[in-house]
């Protein structure tokens, strides 16, 4: 067969099928070159998931006539200054996304530039390029195109469905806008319910401003703003508490010099950052911006500019553990808000405003014995003096608490008996609820020490349930799940003495071989006086093997072969042996399981109150080892809201 | 079927074969036990499809038959009856049911057919020979402790059984080890036993004839091929698969030339093992060892709690010589020394220690140090 040089067409379609996999991708490369541009607003608009329709409008510096009959033709770019790859300062540079998407759909470009006495235009139609021709537009750029990959018929079959195609332009365009706080974006078609709009943010304030439009403002509440910079390599963003996570890693977003990446370095040092405080299978929610001298990374990996390299990966990787890690620690016991909302959520009644009457008890626990009478419609009620029928009120549940503590606050100490002595036997049912609770009142009898209110955590005043801490603060309360409380101190007390001694080594009888490719095994020669400091000592045997001649003793009879392999791995992924070490602090996280306080176990008020203070004294402590939060707080604001007080 | 038999007897023969049945099985006939009644004698077999036992009691049959009950319940049920009792068992007409009476009580219990019994007695043994109960006991509690419970180096899962040659006539001898720490024992080999080749008995198989060979005077008979184990003694037989693995070249890791000797009495120093650990709280920690003429000073430190130290007379004359051990190994190894005195044969702080009991040289123990 001849060998023969490849149709314009052809490669066309070629690089098309790199750069173009879906509707979504076709969108990211018309908003990175709207905002290329210098766009302050871009529209977007498709159909049917972008398959037979895609517009973005933008109000950017839009092009010549000349320069639109050269944007269409593969390679020619007006980004690249003087061809140099190691100095890129824009989203795009490859010249090949517009006749990508040339040869593959229906393109039409309609551009204004201030140069130029009118606007222009020019379709290209499945790789046939037409004339340039005067347009009405007289404003920037839109770019339309339809009928996506109807010119290559194979590609049609490998899209998902429009709600699929839709999900993930929004995706791209959510991950775009993250990135760009002073441009507003909209998303807007006929295959969208709710149509998108980021109107544009200002201010110092813009990034969190644009964080909270786009990610809901859960995430701004429950984040930890991150900065840091080493080297000329800047850090900033916001990573979400540990007690704010996903079952997914999906709203990770990491941008390097604006530019939307995924890479796996990146994910694998985040990975990092958090791996003692969220069980493996949860994912931390951060928005991070990665800024350093385009001379340091290359963009060029793939077609699709996800991937990047950095010239000093060990430099980026050690800053962005460092920083999220100090975070964390200065983060120390907070836990995350949405703990005290959803349960208020759950304590409102049926969610019904109680200012609004028509309260049918939804709530078990508090349900009064006979419906409040229609009457009653203000609960705003004034508990010393019960208005209406004194029976009802008496067996409601919003008995009146008993004298006036000092604090303004009691615990209940009424029984079912004093209820019984007012003869409502019939109507005893609610009564039994109360009696069953096992609200340790101890903490009460102790005068309200107003300087131990003023603790983060607060003053303990009672214990429920024998594992429920409840405790007064300056303006709410706060509820610490002790068992959990006390897991984590003790786990952070282990983990700091396994790093203060050291790792006892046991030697094995019979070294273990394993066998393992060339790779890695120099990489794991190369970090073995690491390695052996946490009591793996191996050396080499032979090509393509190491010999193991100690395991850590904790680990005690192990899986070597797996643990060396795992290490193999995290070394190649993130250049650290972190599976090792995350081995060692999950035995001490197991042993501090063992070795806390159980639930079920009753507290003197001194020790709730030190519990409380070990607390606030130790990094960390706002979530247990599996990341659930040790404790929560309701502010006396939401709690007045629930009763209607607000 | 129909049989009658003494409770007692029934109860001794189902508590030997119900603890092969596993509690939890997504197979429902592994659940149970298989009852045979025959000339004389009811047959009980159950199988977790890798160990097989099989046991015979007499009864008396006045309707041949076979069937299959769940076996934990039947043994329950049979533990609970009064002493002394007579128990008829016998399957209802419509071949539903295994009705078990005994006095004044009657249980019915769901039967499965016989036929989808599995059997996995099927195959030839190479070799067969007889050894005394009490030797083929000592070989296995004596090693037991070192198998290794870890399941990706499988082929340390169990006891290596061999035979090998030695100055004073052929041993049968079983190994064991977790790569740590190793232990041997052998007794003269049976005639019959030569040549065998070399097996791995799995641990829970191990479990299970440690339980059967209660009466030290009896025989076993064993028979053997390169995948299988049978064992009978007296009414019992056990069938079990073998570890298919190679168990590694252990006389490697058996040092010849340690030339530190220490002696050592033994109830003493498990004694002192076991106060100075106390002050250590996680597993795996060290017991450091510290020998000079004359004795021996044992010193955990913990720097959560605080340190501990001993000391010992030994009889030591050696250089002195530091070496740490996990706790828990020189514990379980003082446990199986049988003299007063133990043995202790040391090189350095990093090389393998062998540990025997004074005088008799048929078991021995090869322990690993800790670098702390
Ligand atoms: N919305 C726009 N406004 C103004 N100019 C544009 C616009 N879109 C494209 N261009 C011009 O067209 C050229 C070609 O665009 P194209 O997207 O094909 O390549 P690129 O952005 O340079 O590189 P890449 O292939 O990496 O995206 C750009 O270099 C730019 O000059
Ligand atoms: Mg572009």
């Amino acid at each position: 067969m001849a060998v023969r040089q490849l149709s314009e067409t052809v490669i066309n379609r070629i690089a098309a099928g790199e750069v173009i996999e879906r509707p979504a991708s076709v969108v990211k490369e018309l908003v990175e070159n709207a905002l290329d541009a210098g766009a302050s607003r871009i529209e977007v608009v498709t159909a049917a998931g972008g398959k037979t329709l895609m517009r973005v409008s933008d109000d950017g510096a839009g092009m010549t006539a000349a320069d639109l009959a050269l944007a269409v033709e593969r390679h020619c770019t007006s980004k690249l200054t003087e061809g140099d790859l190691m100095d890129i300062r824009t989203l795009g540079f490859r010249g090949e996304a517009l006749p990508s998407i040339g040869a593959v759909a229906r393109l039409t470009i309609a551009t204004r530039n201030a140069e130029e006495p009118h606007g222009w235009e020019i379709t290209v139609d499945g790789g046939e390029k037409g004339e340039v021709a005067p347009s009405a537009l007289n404003r920037g750029t839109r770019v339309e195109v339809r009928d996506l990959f109807f010119a290559t018929p194979a590609r049609l079959k490998f899209l998902k469905t429009d709600r699929a195609e839709t999900a993930a332009i929004t995706e791209v365009v959510k991950r775009i806008a993250l990135a760009h706080p002073h441009v507003r974006f909209s998303l807007s078609g006929p295959d969208r319910r709710q149509p998108l709009d980021f109107p544009a943010a200002t201010g110092p304030d813009a990034r969190l401003a644009r964080i909270g439009q786009v990610l809901g403002s859960d995430f701004v509440d429950n984040a930890m703003a991150i900065e840091a910079e080493r080297e000329g390599v800047r850090l900033t963003g916001f990573a979400g508490l540990p007690t704010y996570h996903r079952a997914n890693a999906l709203q990770q977003f990491f941008f390097v010099n604006g530019r939307p990446v995924r890479d796996k370095l990146l994910l694998g040092a985040l990975r990092g950052a958090y791996a003692d405080v969220l069980a493996r299978d949860r994912h931390p929610i951060v928005v991070l911006d990665l800024d350093l001298d385009p001379h340091q990374v290359d963009v060029n990996v793939h077609p699709a500019k996800a991937d990047v390299r950095f010239r000093d990966s060990q430099l980026v990787r050690g800053l962005m553990v460092g920083a999220i890690k100090r975070a964390l620690v200065e983060a120390g016991h907070r836990a995350s808000s949405t703990g005290g909302r959803e349960a208020l959520d759950f304590a409102r009644p049926n969610g019904v405003d109680p200012r609004t009457g028509g309260w049918q008890g939804g709530n078990a626990q508090a349900a009064p014995a006979r419906p409040w009478s229609g009457g009653y419609a203000a609960p705003r009620h004034v508990p010393s003096r019960p208005s209406g029928d004194a029976q009802d009120w008496r067996l409601s549940a919003f008995r009146p608490l008993h004298g006036e503590g000092a604090s303004g606050v009691e615990v209940l100490e009424e029984t079912a008996q004093d209820a019984g002595a007012f003869g409502f036997a019939e109507s005893q049912a609610p009564f039994a609820g109360f009696d069953a609770t096992s609200a340790d009142t101890r903490a009460d009898a102790m005068p309200v020490d107003a300087g131990l209110q003023a603790h983060p955590l607060g003053a303990a005043r009672a214990q429920l349930h024998a594992n429920y801490i409840v405790a007064q603060t300056e303006d709410g309360l706060v509820i610490v799940d002790q068992h959990a409380a006390h897991e984590r101190l003790v786990y952070e007390r282990l983990k700091d003495a396994l790093a203060a001694k050291g790792v006892a080594s046991q030697m094995l009888l019979i070294p273990e071989v394993v066998e393992l490719a060339q790779e890695d095994v120099e990489r794991l020669l190369d970090r073995a006086d690491e390695l052996a400091e946490c009591g793996l000592v191996l050396e080499s045997f032979g090509p393509g093997a190491v010999a193991v001649r100690e395991t850590p003793a904790l680990l005690g009879d192990t899986d070597i072969r797996g643990l060396v392999r795992d290490i193999a791995d995290d070394i190649a992924d993130m250049s650290e042996a972190t599976r090792l070490r995350e081995r060692l602090d999950h035995v001490a996280a197991t042993m501090a399981c063992h070795g806390s306080v159980r639930s079920g176990r009753r507290l003197r008020p001194e020790e709730m109150n030190a519990l409380l203070r070990e607390m606030e004294a130790t990094p960390l402590s706002g979530q247990c080892n599996h990341g659930r939060p040790t404790w929560i707080e309701l502010k006396l604001a939401d709690i007045e809201k629930l009763f209607g007080r607000r | 079927m129909k049989a009658t038999l003494e409770r007692t007897d029934l109860l001794k023969s189902l508590t030997h074969v119900h603890r092969v049945v596993e509690r939890r099985n997504t197979i429902p006939i592994l659940s149970n036990v298989l009852i045979r009644a025959d000339g004389g004698e009811l047959r009980l077999k159950a199988t977790d499809l890798d160990l097989e036992i099989s046991e015979t009691v007499p009864a008396l049959v006045e309707a041949p038959g076979a069937t299959t009950v769940p076996a934990h319940m039947l043994y329950e049920i049979v533990r609970k009856l009064p002493e002394g009792s007579q128990v008829v068992m016998e399957t209802s007409s419509d071949q539903a049911t295994l009705e078990i009476r005994a006095g004044r009580s009657r249980f019915a219990l769901q039967m499965l057919p016989e036929s989808d019994f599995p059997d996995l007695t099927a195959g030839d043994f190479s070799h067969s020979f007889e050894v005394a109960a009490a030797d083929f006991r000592k070989l296995i509690d004596r090693t037991q402790f070192a198998i290794s419970t870890e399941e990706t180096r499988y082929y340390l899962n169990g006891i290596y059984f061999h035979t090998v040659e030695s100055p004073n006539g052929a041993r049968f001898r079983a190994v064991a080890t977790d790569g740590h720490r190793l232990a041997q024992a052998e007794v003269a080999a049976p005639g019959g036993a030569v040549g065998m080749p070399g097996i791995i008995v799995p641990r829970k198989t191990v479990g299970e004839i440690q339980k059967l060979l209660d009466e030290p005077e009896a025989n076993v008979a064993i028979e053997l091929s390169e995948t299988k184990i049978r064992l009978t003694t007296g009414p019992v037989v056990l069938t079990s698969k073998l570890i298919d693995g190679t168990f590694p070249d252990y006389g490697r890791v058996i040092p010849q030339g340690n030339d530190k000797e220490l002696q050592v009495e033994r109830a003493e120093f498990e004694k002192a093992v076991d106060r100075v650990s106390t002050i250590s709280s996680e597993r795996g920690r060290a017991v450091k060892l510290a020998m000079s003429e004359g004795r021996m000073v044992l010193t955990v430190n913990n720097p959560d709690s605080g340190s501990a130290t001993e000391e010992l007379v030994v009889d030591y004359d050696a250089e002195p010589i530091e070496i740490g051990f996990n706790s828990r190994y020189l514990l379980d190894i003082a446990n199986q020394l049988t003299s007063e005195t133990a043995i202790f044969r040391l090189a350095d702080a990093g090389s393998p220690t062998l540990v025997q009991n004074s005088g008799a040289d048929d078991t021995l123990y090869v322990l690993m140090p800790m670098r702390v």
